[in-house]
């Protein structure tokens, strides 16, 4: 379980990114954060694992505070918690295999990974991570050679290998196209119902947060605003949260199908 | 019929932008400072019509060198030998030595400031010193011979490829690090898996590249007793004899050619 | 959801990767075997560099009353550097011009590029030596003249490349308008390159100042007489003072020149679109022999 108590971050500019959140994520939960660029989304995310360290109150994973964990237990509760990110933060010289064993690293000793000698073990759970998201033929392959879409999901490769309690994704969608779009919340989806892993997804497009989203989060200026299902939130719940009327740029728009990518 | 106002609106012209002053005081100073360098007393001393004048006094000496003593040349071949095995060594030990030091003087790579600026102000004052005052510094403590040469052309090479490195790495994509981190990787891990890879085809292009400064390096410290073709150089020299001199020359040449081919053919290897 | 039937590919082989390595590390391994240097001498080296570091610069302290002397020289060495590379620049722009493909015919580029490449082949000590001592006898002039001549070779390709690569846009604009070469060349082709062509003369300042300090060791006047006589002499505290204000010089001047040259590439860019701070084009970009 994730909880926020009173979760405060002020940039060092004075931005108040993050205001007396208090918010309890319970496992297994798809849960879809919506919002304005600067509402604080990523702030969010980014507190969960420690990026973005708190000013003021606290973050605890099962008990587990973030805030006041040292360098060595902070690492810890990373390689339990993974992340994708919008720009995908692929190695792009290096090979699909090779950055999805970054999942791994935590594991593998610094003198092994030093000399990329990971143990067999690390291997097959990177290579059933790349099968479980359908791109395991192109594990050898260098990773910038790969489309948008299938980067992602390289991504969504990497935070599995972690084997991870927890997955963070932040803006996972914003630079593919509507297809692919589809394809990778799919996958989060599924992995979040197959594996129970608790998956947190910022989201600027609300049509999918609708359809993706067990429980949808909406920031506004930092602060909570709105916090229900996907059924509940209607076209007034969208404008509260985004304080003017929903525009075309807001949704996706394109139906679900399935695409190979 | 006529349209009323067809003259376009008048726009006041606008004024000409101040002149800024700093241009001409750079020239000012320039100008200045040439004119001291060429002088007698602060300066050099530079006298055209007495160079032109003494064009005459090489001829002798020129003479000697269009007529290379090519007896001479087997006795160069040890020491172009030791040329090239000083060149190889020094950019092995040199280069090898330089990759650490580059990630601890990239900002990236070293979020300590202390350390980072400590490593930025060594790489400086390495990087300040000549090779040949290195050579001098090394024969006077190791004596003469090639291990000097090898000594002085690895902590040139630190210097050159640490900068290099360091300045690539401040510029490598730092979204893989954001990535590597939050998957709970430490900071040794994270410079081998999201940095190096990025900055490795740089690492390469910039040890060969000091791999050829060395070649051109290591035929001159000799001069100082550092071992390879310029320990010949200086004998010859010494003794006027500048037939075998020109055989040298031509040795140094035909060899500074022969590396850089070779370099261009890798290079293109590579890529 | 599909089953994993895809099967898992094989791992690319990467023998020509690792036979490129096997044979760099037994190249190395040959060198050190084979030099005539006394490896088991490799343990008193620390030793040795600990001896005289302690004698350069902490035994009697650095001789601050050498000061003067060695300050004077080291300005010999900067004037050295100084008035070698003003004629290294004025003597390369035009050669560079002719160098450059695009500006001159496919001919005469190569000749004059091989030509560069000729000087460029010989270290400053060796030009000296060969030619400019025997001109202008021992002193800071034949240095002067040398490292002239060889910047003349490293600026000459730079500057050839630089206009090799600029956007014809300009060029033919001028040439429409009417313009005669010459100013083609002056109001096309210049503007754009002169402010990388700019930082190209200070960077190589940075370098010739380097190589003006040692060519003293040959009796080309400057600092590297000071650094020898002393050394070899066994003035070490001396020495210590003489390398002191060679570091602090080259670093003065490394910082002043690159300050100077970054003014000058941010300048350009504000008028274009050009990326470069360094003002030395991509890292990569080494067979430009900037060094």
């Amino acid at each position: 379980m994730i909880r926020f108590e009173n979760a405060s971050v002020t940039y060092p500019g004075g931005v108040h990114a993050l205001k007396n959140l208090t918010l309890e994520i319970p496992d297994g939960q798809m849960m879809v954060i919506v919002g304005l660029s600067g509402a604080g989304k990523s702030t969010l995310i980014r507190a969960i694992n420690g990026l973005v360290p708190l000013s003021d109150g606290d973050v605890t994973i099962d008990g587990e505070s973030v805030r006041r964990a040292k360098p060595p237990q902070l690492r810890e509760i990373r390689s339990k918690v993974g992340m994708i990110f919008q720009t995908f933060n692929l190695v792009k010289r290096t090979s699909v295999l090779n950055n999805v064993l970054l999942g791994r690293l935590h594991d593998a000793g610094t003198m092994r990974s030093l000399l990329g000698w990971y143990r067999p073990d690390d291997v097959e759970i990177a290579m059933r991570a790349l099968e479980r998201v359908d791109i395991v033929e192109k594990a050898y392959v260098r990773a910038s050679n790969l489309s948008g879409g299938q980067q992602q999901r390289v991504g969504i490769a990497r935070a599995l290998a972690q084997e991870p309690k927890i997955i963070l994704a932040d803006e996972p969608v914003a630079s593919l196209d509507p297809p692919t779009s589809h394809v990778v919340m799919r996958d989060l989806q599924r992995i979040n119902r197959d594996l129970g892993i608790t998956t947190i997804v910022n989201l600027h497009f609300l049509d999918l947060a609708k359809v993706y989203g067990d429980r949808i989060i909406g920031m506004r200026s930092g602060e909570l605003v709105y916090d229900g299902t996907g059924e509940q939130a209607d076209e007034r719940v969208f404008r509260d949260i985004y304080g003017r009327s929903l525009t075309a740029d807001d949704v996706l728009g394109e139906p679900t199908k399935t695409v190979s990518v | 019929m006529t349209s009323a106002a067809s003259v376009p609106p008048a726009h006041a012209r606008p004024a000409k932008p101040p002149r800024s002053y700093l241009p001409l005081l750079g020239l000012a100073a320039f100008v200045v400072v040439t004119w001291l360098s060429v002088g007698e007393e602060f300066g050099i001393g530079l006298d055209p019509g007495l160079l032109v004048e003494n064009l005459g006094r090489g001829t002798g000496i020129w003479a000697e060198f269009l007529e290379p003593n090519w007896s001479f040349l087997p006795e160069t071949f040890g020491p172009l030998l030791e040329t090239f095995q000083m060149a190889v060594i020094a950019a092995a030990v040199g280069c090898g030595i330089a990759l650490p030091v580059s990630f601890l003087a990239s900002r990236v790579s070293t979020p300590n400031v202390a350390t980072y600026l400590a490593d930025r102000g060594l790489l400086s004052i390495v990087r300040a010193i000549p090779d040949l005052l290195y050579a001098l510094i090394f024969v006077a403590a190791v004596g003469i011979g090639p291990l000097a040469g090898i000594l002085a052309l690895v902590f040139f090479n630190i210097g050159v490829v640490a900068k290099l490195l360091s300045e690539t790495i401040d510029g490598v994509d730092t979204g893989p690090l954001e990535a590597t981190r939050a998957a709970g990787a430490n900071r040794i891990q994270t410079q081998r898996w999201a940095v190096l890879p990025q900055v490795l085809p740089n690492y390469v292009a910039y040890s060969l590249y000091t791999f050829e400064l060395n070649i051109r390096a290591s035929t001159v410290i000799g001069l100082v007793g550092a071992g390879g073709l310029g320990v010949l150089l200086n004998t010859q020299r010494a003794f006027f004899r500048y037939d075998n001199l020109a055989v040298i020359i031509v040795e140094l040449f035909v060899l500074v050619f022969a590396i850089e081919f070779f370099s261009i053919w890798l290079r293109r290897r590579l890529v | 959801m599909t089953a994993s039937v895809t099967l898992r590919p094989a791992e690319p082989s990467h023998a020509r990767r690792n036979a490129g390595f096997i044979a760099a590390a037994a190249l190395v391994i040959w060198a050190v075997l084979t030099v005539e240097a006394d490896w088991t001498e490799l343990a008193e080296v620390p030793g040795g560099i600990a001896r005289l570091f302690f004698r350069l610069f902490l035994e009697n302290g650095v001789d601050w009353t050498y000061l003067p002397t060695a300050a004077e020289a080291m300005l010999d060495s900067i004037w050295i550097a100084w008035v070698g590379t003003i004629i290294g620049a004025v003597i390369s722009l035009p050669i560079g011009f002719f160098g450059a493909r695009n500006v001159s015919s496919g001919l005469i580029s190569n000749v004059v590029r091989q030509v560069l490449n000729a000087i460029r082949a010989f270290p400053e000590l060796v030009l000296v030596i060969v030619i400019f001592i025997p001109i202008a006898g021992l002193g800071a002039v034949a240095g002067a003249l040398a490292v002239g001549l060889h910047s003349v070779g490293t600026l000459g390709k730079l500057t050839a490349e630089v206009v090799e690569g600029i956007d014809p846009g300009p060029v033919e604009a001028t040439r429409a308008a009417g313009g005669r070469a010459l100013q083609v060349q002056r109001w096309g082709v210049l503007p754009q390159v002169l402010p990388e062509i700019i930082a190209f003369w200070l960077y190589r300042f940075e370098i010739n100042i380097r190589a003006a300090a040692i060519l003293g060791v040959v009796g080309a006047g400057g600092i590297g007489t000071v650094v020898q006589e002393t050394i070899v002499y066994r003035r070490y505290d001396k020495a210590g003072m003489a390398i002191l204000v060679v570091i602090v010089a080259t670093i003065l001047i490394d910082a002043v020149s690159g300050w100077v040259r970054r003014r000058i590439i941010e300048g350009a860019e504000a008028r274009t679109d050009a990326g470069d701070v360094e003002g030395l084009g991509s890292p990569l970009r080494m067979d430009s022999d900037i060094g």
